[in-house]
């Protein structure tokens, strides 16, 4: 969920830029030293960029009737991990903001960190502790992304919730209460977006399994297992 | 079904493109927005805000030659989100005498003045970062941007992977909507779990697509010498003497009703 622009006050969307630019450079040299060794990963993280964008612009199917869309968020750092996620994601961002204002230039700083930041760092650490635990690959795309979504949800609550402090109770009162309108209603919505994550997992392992062992999502032997189920 | 019905709204871009404002000067068109923004942000009384709302709005509109129903179309995108924030925040934010309140469950719930000022004035300085933020995206395509990214310093490789990533958007958006328009016309998104499924299969096909079309964009770019660089034309566009006089005047002007309406309260 986007942060509009001009909704953060004073100090909050300074204090948010300070803490996301960080983590955005480390994420920047790291794609500098990848590119620079494969050059031929440029093009293709370009693309995956704008797969990251054309997925969260897609309308999902939801209970309720109205719409939403997925975050995106969740697959991409399973893919490519949380570091290149970040980056990439920060473009989005920017161009969501640009294309469709959705978000603003502002409030970037907070969005960044809480939809390319916490968001993939979330997913990244479910997915790895799952697959070392031995649980079924697809349960753990499902689990990874439902929290990427959901987290992201959380944090941006309690972004607003800083900003905004209650009279009575401060900082856990205010965030009681945007949990509860924006993280609650969100519910829903992160177990659609884990449960298509899961599905286009599904379709990718049965029809070009060989980028997922390049990009080193999965092992050989996982994916043969997967395969073996499957036939 | 048209383009809007899988995206979340139209592309600003497009208007951008055909924008009379386009061929302006990108930096006088920075400034003013970045102007709007801090000014907007910093501001203590939802008066300014308001100001650069309309002044934004009137320059969108009639410098912009935007139609003005597609714009308050637009502004409604965020209302969902900022209504609801604004609620929470006027329920449990600032002191003062209680305007209004209501019993539920034993909790007390109440509006007082402190809250109700903080939410509007939120409201107004979400309208102002909007507004200002449709100036930029309704009258400056992307494509003008790239110029000022790279006079900012960033990394080459940052850029780069920008421009190919702001090509390949449009690309698969046309395959996505293809997609989605064949699957639908096959009663793809008949129910809710054929709806999963087709969204899942387009996903995935996507995915596919951009994967291959990586490696082939790469063997095409590299046999026209491309070294890691994208060098492109830049026009000089000097500013002309009528906009910096009415970038001036407003730019007075907010500065001025900032100034005078730092202490102002609403209630």
């Amino acid at each position: 969920m986007h942060i509009f622009e001009g909704f953060l006050p004073g100090p909050w969307w300074q204090i948010w830029f300070a803490i996301s630019i960080p983590v955005i450079m480390y994420g920047m040299y790291k794609l500098n030293n990848i590119v620079k060794e494969h050059r031929e990963l440029v093009p293709l993280l370009a693309l995956a960029g704008a797969f990251i964008f054309v997925l969260s612009s897609l309308k999902m199917p939801s209970v309720t009737g109205s719409s939403s869309h997925p975050t995106g968020t969740g697959m991409a750092a399973i893919l490519f991990g949380p570091a290149i996620t970040a980056v990439l994601g920060t473009i989005v961002l920017l161009y969501q903001a640009l294309f469709l204002a959705h978000g603003g230039l502002t409030t970037l700083g907070a969005n960044v960190f809480s939809m390319a930041i916490a968001g993939p760092v979330v997913a990244y650490v479910i997915y790895k502790a799952g697959m070392k635990a031995n649980i079924n690959f697809y349960v753990v795309v499902f689990l990874a992304a439902t929290l990427a979504n959901w987290v992201t949800y959380v944090v941006t609550s309690f972004e607003l919730a800083l900003a905004f402090p209650a009279e009575v109770g401060g900082v856990m009162a205010s965030f009681k209460a945007f949990a509860l309108v924006f993280a609650t209603t969100q519910v829903p919505l992160a177990i659609m977006e884990g449960a298509l994550t899961a599905l286009i997992f599904k379709y990718v392992v049965q029809v070009k399994s060989d980028a997922l062992v390049e990009l080193k999502v999965i092992k050989d032997s996982t994916l043969r297992k997967l395969k073996g189920t499957m036939s | 079904m048209d383009r809007q019905a899988i995206c979340i709204t139209n592309i600003l871009d497009d208007y951008a493109l055909l924008s009379p404002l386009r061929y302006r000067n990108n930096y006088l068109k920075i400034g003013i927005v970045t102007f709007g923004l801090l000014m907007g942000v910093s501001s203590t009384s939802p008066i300014t805000p308001i100001l650069i709302a309309l002044s934004m709005f009137l320059a969108t509109v009639l410098f912009g030659a935007i139609p003005v129903r597609f714009y308050l179309k637009l502004l409604s995108a965020p209302a969902v989100f900022v209504l609801l924030s604004v609620v929470v925040i006027a329920f449990f934010f600032g002191t003062g005498g209680e305007l209004f309140g209501f019993d539920i469950l034993g909790y007390r719930f109440s509006i007082n003045t402190g809250g109700l000022n903080m939410a509007l004035l939120v409201l107004a300085r979400t309208l102002s970062g909007m507004t200002c933020l449709f100036f930029l995206a309704l009258t400056t395509p992307m494509v003008e941007l790239f110029s000022v990214l790279k006079t900012m310093k960033l990394p080459d490789s940052f850029i780069e992977i920008s421009m190919m990533m702001y090509r390949y958007i449009f690309v698969f958006l046309e395959v996505a909507w293809s997609i989605r328009y064949a699957q639908n016309v096959r009663l793809g998104y008949r129910d809710w779990w054929t709806s999963l499924r087709s969204l899942a299969m387009l996903c995935t096909t996507l995915f596919l697509r951009s994967w291959e079309q990586g490696e082939k964009i790469f063997v095409s770019m590299s046999s026209r010498c491309y070294d890691g660089k994208l060098v492109f034309f830049e026009e000089r566009r000097p500013i002309r003497i009528n906009e910096m006089m009415l970038t001036c005047l407003y730019v007075a002007a907010i500065t001025l009703v900032w100034y005078s309406t730092r202490d102002f309260v609403f209630v």
